[in-house]
């Protein structure tokens, strides 16, 4: 074992001795970082006040009060408004229903626009609010004031608050991502151990929905490409794409599609590992309400 | 360069046997592009994707002069049929 100094974390060192691994020699001394303590160590390892630290930095969770003392504020359109009693300002709150059951707790930047957003989006569960701003709120700080007050609120009842529970999208709208073009190899002048016939064959049978097109899914470079995205976005299909004009990572995958389908053209839509077709095809069946029932079972 | 229509409704026509063919010129006279609609009894049976295929593969030779083939229609007679009745029926549909 090397003897390891680390002079900045000099305070996290513990002697050890490791006679076990030199049973023949001379029992020797080393200084280990012991990785099972440290997290241990961290809450006493708070280092001397520094002069040259503004002070506020340590502040930070005091300056939100617990989450029982907080006053709670009655949820109505006048109390997010610019004159109500919540702040346009950020910190963290914690959202009631009307029966006084916690249902949330969230950060925000403006916390008078986030609950008029909540009450607007789900209000039978907006009663009151109990909101704690954040002075310096940058991005540690905010999450020390929603740590505090969720780990006061787990403590008092064992449990965390419905909305935020995972897999609850009650109170976090997310914003349908938009997925990556898939790119079949590592660049244009990587040697290829599989042949990129094989790829496709791979990458058609793995995913649901493949889509072969020209230009990528949120800039499609083809009237006909951009009109497919379309049919599939529309009906709500989750596919993956792949951008047969990208010539750094699908280099020669226009001709690889073409001979794997037997289909001239592009763009070329495959459901579980079969051509459906292109444009047409595709656009006529949208058209009979076909796109949806095929894709989605 | 490219292909005139008529050769594109001659092969169509002594390949697939088509009870209706509409083919439009949509390249503005060069013959790089078109548009069919095609009713033939041939495609009783298959799936769309196959019906287009057949009609790729006849029109194979000029396919190679051709930018870009937009099969409108691939039908049977008896689809056809319908769909005529129900675009008489419903003028607006």
């Amino acid at each position: 074992m090397a003897t390891l100094i680390n002079l900045s974390s000099t305070q996290l060192l513990s002697f050890h001795s490791s006679t076990s691994f030199h049973p023949r020699n001379t029992p020797t001394l080393s200084l280990n970082l012991h990785p099972n303590s440290s997290s241990n160590l961290r809450p006493i390892s708070i280092k001397p006040y520094h002069h040259s630290r503004k002070p506020h930095t340590w502040l930070v969770t005091m300056a939100v009060k617990n989450l029982g003392e907080t006053e709670s504020v009655t949820v109505s359109p006048e109390s997010d408004g610019p004159a109500g009693e919540l702040p346009p300002e950020a910190g963290v709150y914690a959202v009631y229903d009307k029966d006084g059951e916690l249902q949330f707790i969230g950060l925000s930047r403006n916390i008078a626009a986030t609950i008029s957003a909540h009450r607007k989006s789900v209000p039978e569960l907006c009663g009151s609010v109990k909101v704690g701003v954040v002075d310096e709120p940058d991005r540690e700080a905010l999450t020390q004031a929603w740590k505090s007050w969720m780990e006061e609120y787990i403590k008092i009842t064992g449990k965390v608050p419905p909305g935020n529970e995972s897999g609850n999208a009650t109170w976090i709208k997310q914003q349908p991502k938009k997925k990556p073009d898939l790119r079949l190899t590592p660049g244009r002048h990587v040697q290829l151990t599989v042949s990129l016939e094989e790829l496709v064959d791979k990458l058609v049978k793995e995913n649901k929905v493949v889509a072969f097109i020209k230009g990528s899914r949120t800039a499609p470079l083809c009237g006909f490409s951009q009109k497919v995205i379309g049919i599939l976005e529309k009906e709500g299909v989750d596919y993956e794409s792949v951008d047969v004009l990208d010539e750094d990572y699908n280099y020669g995958l226009r001709e690889t599609v073409k001979k794997y389908s037997n289909w001239p053209t592009f763009p070329q839509i495959f459901l579980n590992g079969e051509l459906v077709g292109g444009c047409d095809i595709l656009t006529s069946m949208h058209e009979k309400g076909e796109v949806a029932g095929l894709f989605k079972k | 360069m490219g292909v005139s229509k008529e050769q594109v409704e001659s092969s169509l026509n002594s390949k697939l046997n088509p009870s209706h063919l509409e083919v439009i010129d949509i390249s503005g006279g060069c013959g790089a592009s078109f548009s069919v609609e095609i009713v033939s009894e041939q495609f009783e049976g298959k799936r769309l994707l196959e019906r287009h295929r057949m009609v790729n593969a006849a029109l194979e030779e000029e396919m190679k002069e051709i930018h870009a083939l937009s099969v409108k229609k691939a039908v049977t007679p008896e689809q056809w049929k319908k769909q005529q009745e129900s675009n008489q029926s419903n003028p607006a549909a």
